[in-house]
Order: structure tokens, then sequence, then C-alpha cells
């Protein structure tokens, strides 16, 4: 009797866990299977599960209206404002755990930075806008990268500072004694102890780059210049039915990342219990 | 540039712009849009971001891998999940009315209908979002020590309730801490109706940032744009507030 109740258990687990994962996975098998599928097909009103005649001409459709050159401005964009982000944290936050500002100014610069996460972006795209145009950072991409810190660097300040929190000062103080620089110090000792949050803190900014939609949309109207995410919304809006092409600039959009899914997985992991602790 | 109609407003009463939008029934409607989809949208996701945390802490032959599935919507872009729902909630051809038909049952305007659209678009938020609310969920039980779960079942405690008295209690800071997240994720909500809906139909999924994107940006009224951002900020930084409070008390 109890040997067949926790074998009912362990079938009802793996039901509930089997249909989360369908839940999960069906939208993005559902990419793939509309990507291949050929226009008629993909309008017809019995939606089929499995392609009939699989085609890559809506793969090759996409890169015939050159959308590899949207995959390189995402590129570009997403990779920059990660470094830009990571260095500023790194060099901000290592000041506002070590030096002594006056005031207590480093707590009130840490709150501000989490007001700037916490505010809706549209709050800051007007004023932006308007600063932006005069300083001619409309329609070019450095303009997308400085706007794009609006979101990651907060997010690497805090989680770089938390890192950096829990160091023992007495590493560095023992390199400073031994005739380090400032600037080794940080290269040689703080940044090799402080890495995988380094690594993680860039994953998650690198992801929220990737897909940041408000500023590319706003200040970016050039089509050449667009980062993959206008482009699906673009697909979205005109071309309601045109399905395949856009299922496969979202699938192409995706790949990069999902490749690199298992290694994000244990970054984002060890990133989060890092900085709940 | 449209900086130059802005003088010709004559400002005789203070807070005009204030005053105007509040009363106007397009506000109100993105201002009640906005806090309902904030409201739904970010406790569903962290129940079923415990309920995923707690089904995934048992062992068994494919953890990791079952992990890792779940992470997947949370690291496609919007647009792209977007585009993908789109060819789910079509009328005509879309996956769901397929279904539904295919059970005899009259099929639903997912975007079209006004009584259901936000509600279509709260559903794309739980499937995008669920997962941030397991990976922190997840992060958190995985630091709670084994021994305690041990010595409550030497007591004869059962499962539910060493879930409801020991684990959720524990918990409780991380749960705060993702439902925070969310609320205030979700309460700049822009890009899924933007993408979807246009904050149709009817304005059934209009919201403050919709609201404000399109005073900024199609109708160059930037004193109107400042009151609703400032309403707007307003009502974030008291959820923030009420928070962050809460989390602060946990912490000591």
């Amino acid at each position: 009797m109890y040997k067949l109740r926790r074998y009912l258990r362990r079938v009802l687990f793996f039901l509930v866990l089997a249909s989360f994962l369908a839940v999960i996975l069906v939208p993005i098998y559902w990419m793939l299977n509309t990507s291949v599928k050929n226009p008629r097909e993909v309008i017809s009103p019995i939606p089929t599960f499995f392609p009939h005649e699989p085609t890559l001409s809506n793969y090759s459709k996409v890169f015939q209206a050159g959308i590899w050159r949207n995959f390189l401005n995402t590129i570009i964009v997403a990779v920059s404002a990660t470094l830009a982000s990571i260095v500023l944290a790194f060099l901000s936050a290592y000041a506002l755990v070590r030096y002594r500002f006056p005031w207590k100014i480093n707590r009130l610069f840490l709150i501000w930075v989490l007001v700037v996460r916490i505010l809706p972006p549209i709050v800051l795209a007007v004023p932006l806008f308007t600063i932006f145009n005069q300083a001619g950072l409309i329609n070019t991409l450095p303009g997308l990268i400085v706007a794009f810190q609006i979101y990651t660097l907060p997010y690497s300040v805090w989680i770089i500072y938390g890192f950096i929190k829990s160091l023992p000062v007495e590493f560095e103080e023992s390199a400073t004694i031994d005739g380090a620089s400032p600037f080794k110090v940080l290269t040689a000792i703080v940044e090799p102890l402080v890495r995988t949050g380094v690594i993680a803190t860039s994953i998650f900014s690198l992801i929220l780059a990737w897909n940041e939609f408000l500023f590319a949309l706003l200040f970016v109207r050039t089509p050449r210049l667009l980062t993959l995410p206008v482009v699906v919304s673009r697909y979205i809006g005109e071309y309601t039915t045109q399905w395949g092409e856009l299922m496969a600039i979202g699938l192409l959009a995706t790949l990069p990342i999902l490749i690199f899914s298992n290694f994000v997985y244990r970054q984002l992991t060890e990133g989060f219990s890092m900085s709940l602790k | 540039m449209p900086g130059i109609v802005a003088p010709l407003i004559v400002h005789s009463v203070p807070c005009q712009n204030y005053i105007q939008i509040i009363g106007e029934s397009l506000f109100q409607r993105a201002f009640i849009n906005t806090l309902s989809f904030t409201l739904v949208a970010s406790f569903l996701e962290v129940f079923l971001g415990v309920l995923l945390a707690f089904l995934l802490y048992t062992r068994f032959f494919g953890k990791k891998a079952a992990s890792l599935i779940i992470i997947f919507p949370m690291i496609i872009s919007t647009m792209v999940i977007c585009a993908v729902w789109q060819t789910f909630f079509h009328y005509d051809i879309g996956l769901f009315n397929y279904v539904l038909r295919s059970f005899g049952l009259s099929p639903v305007g997912w975007l079209t209908n006004q009584d259901v659209a936000l509600f279509s678009i709260i559903l794309v938020d739980i499937w995008q979002w669920t997962p941030f609310a397991f990976l922190i969920i997840q992060a958190g039980m995985s630091s709670i020590p084994t021994e305690l779960f041990e010595a409550a079942k030497i007591d004869g405690a059962g499962s539910s309730q060493i879930a409801f008295k020991i684990t959720l209690p524990i918990l409780s800071s991380q749960i705060l801490l993702v439902l925070m997240l969310r609320t205030l994720d979700t309460f700049r909500l822009f890009d899924k109706v933007y993408a979807q809906t246009q904050g149709g139909p009817a304005n059934a999924t209009q919201t403050l940032s919709l609201f404000i994107y399109r005073e900024g940006f199609s109708f160059f009224n930037f004193g109107r744009v400042s009151a609703a951002s400032v309403i707007t900020l307003f009502f974030v930084s008291f959820l923030a507030l009420f928070y962050v409070r809460k989390l602060l008390k946990e912490e000591e």
C-alpha cells in the first residue's frame, strides 16, 4: 500500500513537471516549426505541428533583406554596452567600498543608482531624447551604447559592489606595502578574486542589452542601424502573417543566447546566490 | 522642433496639466490597467516560481536539464516572445483558437476582445518571467541547510508542515525581493502592448508607459508627459518604499 502511494506520487510529480516543461517548450518549438514552413502552410487555418515541406527559404529571405547588418548592430551595441558597464561598475564599486567618502556620499550614490533602476525607462526617455539630440547622439550606435547604461550600469554596480564588499582588505594592504600601485592592486588582486561576480554580471547585462527595445526604438530610426528587437517589432506590425520570416529572425536573434544558455545558467545561479548573501 | 509650440499654451491655472490628465478617462484607464497588470502578473509569477522551486527541490534524473529548460523564456528577447505568441493568439489561424475549435468551443479574440486582451498580455508576461522568480527562489532554497528538514522530519513533521512552517518562512526575504523586482518591472509595461495590441482594443491594454510614449513622441506634449511621469514616479517610489521597508524589517 505504502509502496503504491509512493509510486503514484512519483508519477504525479513527473506529470506536473512534464506539463510545466511542455508549456515552456511548445512556444520555442513553434518558433522553429513556423520558421521552416512555406508561406502557404503558415496561414492555413489548420496549424500543422510538423512542417509538410520543410524549407529554408524564410532564412534566405531575411538574409537577403540584410538582417546580418542588424545582427552586427546588436552585437556591437550589446558587447560595447556591457564592456563599458563592467569597467565603470568595477571601478566605481571598488571606490564605493574602499574609499572613505565624506558625508556618506557613497550610500547616497548607491541609492541614487537604484532609483535609476526602479524608474520606468519611458520616464527617462523624453529628457534623454532632448539631451541626445543636442549631443548628436540620436540615430547613432554610440548613442545607444550610452543609453543602455541606464539598464546595465545599476545592475552591474550593485552586484559587483556586493562581491567586492565581501573581500577581506588584507590582501590589498599587503600588496600596497610591497609597493604595488593602485592600478596593479585592482588588476592583479581584486579582479581575479571577484571574477565570478564580474562574469555573472556581464552575462546579465549582455542579455539586457541584447534584448533592449524601448531606447532602441526611440533613438534609432535608420533601418540600417536598427537592432534585432526593433526589426522583429516592425515585422509584427507591418506584415501580420509573414510569420515564417518573423520566426526565422526570432530564432536567429535567440540562438546566440540559447547556445550559451548552459553557461548562462551556471553564471546566473552563481550570481544570484552570491548577490543574495 | 515641437518645442516652439509649447509657449503658445497659456499657463493660467497652476498644475493645469495634472488636473487635466487626472480627469481624463484615457489616463485613468491606463492607470487602472497598469495597476491590475502589475498585481496579477507579479503575484502569479512569484506563486508559480515558488511552486517550480519546490517541484525541483527533490532529486531526480534530469534535474539539471529541467532547470536549464525552465530559464529559457527569460533569456529570449521580449519582441521575439511577442512574435511567437502572436501566432498563438491570432483569431483565424492561431494555435489557441484552433485547439478551441477542435474541442467544439467557440474561438476567443485573444487580443481583439476588450475583456480578454489584458489577460493575454499577462499570460505572455507570466510565461516570460516566472523563470526569473524560480531562479532567485531556487538560489535561496539551495542555501537552506538540509539538517533543518531532517530535524523536522525526525520530530514528525509532514511535508506540507515543513513547507509552510520552515521553508516558506526562511524564503520570505527572497520571495519579497522577487515580488518587488517583478512589481517594479511590470509597472513599466510597454513593449508587449506596443507590439501586440498598441493599447487596444478600445484602450483595454492602454498603460502608463504607452500613454507617456504617445504624449511625448507622437503629440510632443511635454507638459503632459512631465505630469504623467511625475504621477508614475510617485507610485513607483511608493511601491518601492513599501517593499524596501518590508525587506529591511525582514533582515533584522
